[in-house]
C-alpha cells in the first residue's frame, strides 16, 4: 500500500518538480558516515549534523581508511550524490571529508574545537529537518578554493527547497566564517521579538503573515566546531590535487616537534655531560682517561 | 568491480607529486651506478669524460621514464573505459561521470604552479621557526609542503557543480548569504573567545535580518506559528535536561550568594557582640570604682554635711568625665584595659601553660572524700529557705547603681 502511495506521489511530484522556466531544480542528497575508530564525540557530532540534515541518509562505519573512492560506489547506491565522511585517526583526531560524488571536487578538513549539542547546553532550538539559512563570511568570494568550499557547503548543509521530510518554516541559521585561516561553523535559533509594544494592532494585524514588525536575535543551538581546509581534490575521493594547504600543519607533526623539543633538551643536557667528562680527562683529572703524556720538562721529570 | 589496477590507477591519481620524487631518486641512482661502473672500468680516464658520460646517461634516464608515464596513462584510459559502463541512472540525477582524462593535464598544471613556488620550496617556514629556542632549532629540519593552489581547476570544478545563487533565482532556492564584509576583520584576537562569537552572531544576525526581508518579499512563511508542534532537533528530554541545567545553576548562584551575606553578618554580628559585652563589663567595673571611691571618701572625711555633699558631687561630675573619656579610649583598644585575662587564664588552666594538665578534672581520692559542698540542711525540704540571698533586689539594685 505504501509503495503504492510511494509511486502515485512520486508521479505526481515528478509533475510538480518539472520546471517551467528551465531552472534545474536542486537536488541533494548527501550520504553521512564515519570511519572505524571515532570516539563518542565524533560519533554525536555526526549525529547532531545528521539530525540537521533531513536529506541526509546515515550509514554505518566505513571499514576501510585507504580505498576511500569505495564511498563513491556506496553513495551511488544510496542515490546520494553528496558524501559526507568523517575519517578518524588515532582514536583522537578527527578528518572531515565533504565530496560531490561522481566527479568531485572532494575537501578534505581537519576538525578541531569540537562540541556536541549536547555538551554545550545551550537553550536554543529548532524543527528538526527545517531548511537553514546559510550565511557566509566574506571571505568565501574571494578566494577560489573557498568558493569550491562554501559551493559543497551549500550542497551538504544546505536543505534543498521541498526536501523530503523537511519543514516549511525557517527557524536557523548556519554560520560559516572565516578566521585564522580556519572555517568556523555556528548554528543559532532565530528568535524572533517584540520590538516596540507600541504598535500592537499593527502587529495583529500582519500577525498572519507573520508579526512584521519584530525584530529578531539568535540563540546558539550548538554544535560547535572549527574546520581546517587540507586539501581539495579534483575528483571524489582522488584525482589530482589542485588546492593544498601551506598553512596547514598536521597534529602529528605537532605532537612529534613537542616531543623532540623536549628530547633535544635531554639531548643537549647529555651532550654536555660527554664534553665535560672528556674534557676533564683530557686534562688527566680522571683516573680511568688516558694519562697526559708526561713532557720532558715536567718537575717530577727533571728532579727525578 | 574493484580491481587492482584501479586501486593503482587511484593511487597513481592521487600522488602525482611522489611520481615526480620517485622519478628523481631512480635517476640519483643510476647516476651513482653509471659513476662506479665508469671509475671501475676505466680508472685512468680524465675527469671531463666522466662528467660526459654521466650526462648522457641523464638523458636516457629521462628517457626511460617519460616512457614509464607513458605506460601508466595507457592503463588509466582502459580503466577509464571500463568505469564508463557501470554509471547507474538514479533519481536523485547523478551528474554525468567525466571520463578523467589521463593525459598530462594531470601532473602539468600542477607542475606549472609549483615553478611560481619552487623557489621557496626547499626553504624553512620561519612562522615555524619563530617560536622555537636557538637550541631547538638547529636540530630541526625544516619541512616545507608544497603549495598546489591551481586555480584555473579550482574555478572549472566549481563552475561544474554550482547552484546558482544570483538574483535570477529565488532566495528560497538556495537561502544563502554571503556578508558584505569580512568577519575576520572585526575580530583582533581569534583566541579571544567573547570578541570572536560576537563577530559571528554578528554575522549570522545580519545574514537572518537580510534573508527573513527577502523571504518577506517572496511571501514565503517565516516563523513558525505558534500551534505548529513538530519533531524537535533536541528532544523534550534534552530541553528538560538542558532546563535542569539552568535552574540547577541559577539556584547554585543564589545559594552561593546568601550563604556569603550570612557569613558577613555572622561575622559582623560577632563583633558586635563582643563590643556591647566589652562595654557592659567597663561600666560595672566604673559603677565599682566609683562606689568604692565615694565609701572610701565618706569614710575618711568626717566634715560638715554640707562639705561632703559640695565635695561628692564635685568628685562624681569629674569621675564621670573620667570615665567617659576612658570609655572612649577603651572601646578601640579592646580589652586591654582590663586586667587579667580571664579567658587567657582558664585556657592555660586547661591546655597548659607549666605542670601536668591531665586528670585535671578526674576525681581522686580527695576530691572524693571531700564533703565541703555537701550539707545535710540543704538536704531537707526546708533548707531552701534559709539560703542567703546574695543578689540584691532590683529596686536596690538600682538606687545602687545611681549613687
Amino acid at each position: 500500500m505504501a509503495a503504492v502511495y510511494k509511486s502515485i506521489s512520486k508521479s505526481s511530484a515528478t509533475k510538480v518538480d518539472a520546471p517551467s522556466n528551465g531552472i534545474k531544480r536542486n537536488k541533494q542528497r548527501v550520504l553521512i558516515l564515519s570511519s572505524r575508530g571515532v570516539t563518542y564525540r565524533h560519533r554525536h557530532l555526526l549525529n547532531d549534523i545528521a539530525s540537521m540534515l533531513p536529506h541526509s541518509r546515515k550509514d554505518a562505519k566505513f571499514d576501510s581508511k585507504t580505498k576511500l573512492y569505495e564511498l563513491n560506489e556506496l553513495a551511488e547506491l544510496y542515490n546520494c550524490n553528496n558524501v559526507l565522511f568523517f575519517e578518524a585517526r588515532k582514536g583522537k583526531d578527527l578528518y572531515v571529508w565533504l565530496s560531490k560524488v561522481p566527479n568531485g571536487p572532494t575537501v578534505k578538513f581537519h576538525l578541531q574545537n569540537l562540541h556536541t549539542m549536547e555538551e554545550l547546553h545551550f537553550t536554543g532550538n529548532c524543527l528538526k529537518g527545517s531548511r537553514p539559512i546559510l550565511s557566509f563570511d566574506a571571505a568565501f568570494e574571494k578566494q577560489p578554493h573557498l568558493r569550491v568550499i562554501k559551493e559543497l557547503f551549500l550542497h551538504t548543509f544546505g536543505v534543498p527547497e521541498g526536501a523530503r521530510k523537511s519543514k516549511p518554516f525557517i527557524d536557523h541559521v548556519m554560520g560559516f566564517s572565516f578566521a585564522d585561516g580556519k572555517i568556523w561553523v555556528r548554528n543559532y535559533q532565530i528568535s524572533e521579538v517584540e520590538a516596540s509594544k507600541g504598535d500592537e494592532e499593527e502587529d495583529k494585524s500582519h500577525k498572519s503573515r507573520g508579526g512584521k514588525d519584530t525584530d529578531v536575535n539568535l540563540v546558539e543551538i550548538g554544535p560547535r566546531f572549527v574546520l581546517t581546509p587540507i586539501v581539495i581534490q579534483e575528483g571524489s575521493f582522488g584525482g589530482p590535487i589542485i588546492y593544498e594547504n601551506k598553512e596547514f600543519v598536521s597534529p602529528n607533526q605537532v605532537r612529534s616537534d613537542i616531543r623532540k623539543g623536549k628530547a633535544s633538551r635531554h639531548n643537549a643536557r647529555a651532550e654536555q655531560t660527554v664534553g665535560r667528562l672528556s674534557r676533564k680527562s683530557d686534562l688527566g683529572l680522571r683516573t680511568k682517561g688516558p694519562r697526559v703524556a708526561k713532557s720532558e720538562l715536567d718537575t717530577k721529570m727533571l728532579f727525578a | 568491480m574493484v580491481t587492482k589496477s584501479k586501486l593503482k590507477m587511484a593511487l597513481v591519481a592521487e600522488k602525482g607529486v611522489d611520481f615526480k620524487k620517485l622519478k628523481l631518486k631512480r635517476k640519483q641512482k643510476d647516476a651513482a651506478r653509471h659513476e662506479r661502473n665508469a671509475n671501475g672500468g676505466a680508472p685512468v680516464e680524465d675527469e671531463n669524460a666522466d662528467e660526459n658520460e654521466d650526462e648522457v646517461e641523464d638523458v636516457e634516464g629521462g628517457d626511460a621514464e617519460d616512457d614509464d608515464e607513458d605506460e601508466d596513462e595507457d592503463v588509466m584510459i582502459d580503466l577509464d573505459a571500463l568505469n564508463d559502463s557501470d554509471t547507474s541512472e538514479s533519481s536523485i540525477e547523478l551528474e554525468e561521470k567525466i571520463p578523467r582524462k589521463p593525459s598530462k593535464k594531470i601532473p602539468a598544471p600542477v607542475e606549472e604552479e609549483d615553478d611560481e613556488e619552487e623557489e621557496d620550496d626547499e626553504d624553512i617556514p620561519m612562522s615555524d621557526l619563530e617560536d622555537l629556542d636557538d637550541a631547538d632549532k638547529e636540530d630541526l629540519i625544516p619541512h616545507q609542503r608544497l603549495t598546489i593552489n591551481n586555480t584555473t581547476a579550482l574555478l572549472a570544478s566549481l563552475k561544474r557543480i554550482a547552484i546558482p545563487t544570483d538574483k535570477s533565482v529565488p532566495f528560497i532556492s538556495h537561502q544563502t548569504i554571503v556578508a558584505s564584509e569580512e568577519t575576520a576583520e572585526s575580530i583582533p584576537d581569534v583566541s579571544d573567545d567573547l570578541q570572536r562569537e560576537l563577530a559571528f552572531y554578528q554575522q549570522s544576525l545580519d545574514a537572518v535580518r537580510l534573508g527573513r526581508s527577502r523571504l518577506r518579499a517572496e511571501n514565503v512563511p517565516f516563523s513558525r506559528p505558534k500551534d505548529y508542534f513538530a519533531e524537535m532537533v533536541k528532544e523534550d528530554a534534552h530541553m528538560d535536561k538542558i532546563k535542569a541545567k539552568l535552574v540547577e545553576e541559577a539556584t547554585n548562584k543564589k545559594a552561593a550568594g546568601e550563604a556569603r551575606k550570612l557569613r558577613d553578618l555572622k561575622k559582623f554580628g560577632k563583633q558586635v557582640q563582643v563590643a556591647k559585652l566589652q562595654e557592659r563589663q567597663k561600666e560595672k567595673r566604673e559603677t565599682l570604682d566609683k562606689i568604692k571611691t565615694l565609701k572610701r571618701k565618706r569614710q575618711d572625711g568626717g566634715g560638715g554635711d554640707l562639705g561632703t555633699k559640695e565635695a561628692d558631687l564635685f568628685d562624681v561630675g569629674v569621675e564621670q568625665e573620667i570615665g567617659k573619656q576612658n570609655q572612649r579610649s577603651g572601646a578601640g583598644r579592646g580589652q586591654s584595659a582590663g586586667g587579667a585575662n580571664h579567658k587567657r587564664t582558664k585556657k592555660n588552666e586547661k591546655f597548659g601553660f607549666g605542670g601536668k594538665k591531665r586528670h585535671a578534672k578526674s576525681g581522686d581520692a580527695k576530691s572524693s572524700g571531700d564533703l565541703s559542698g555537701f550539707d545535710a540542711k540543704k538536704m531537707k525540704a526546708g533548707g531552701r529557705g534559709k539560703v542567703t540571698k546574695t543578689r540584691p533586689g532590683k529596686a536596690r539594685r538600682k538606687s545602687m547603681g545611681t549613687k
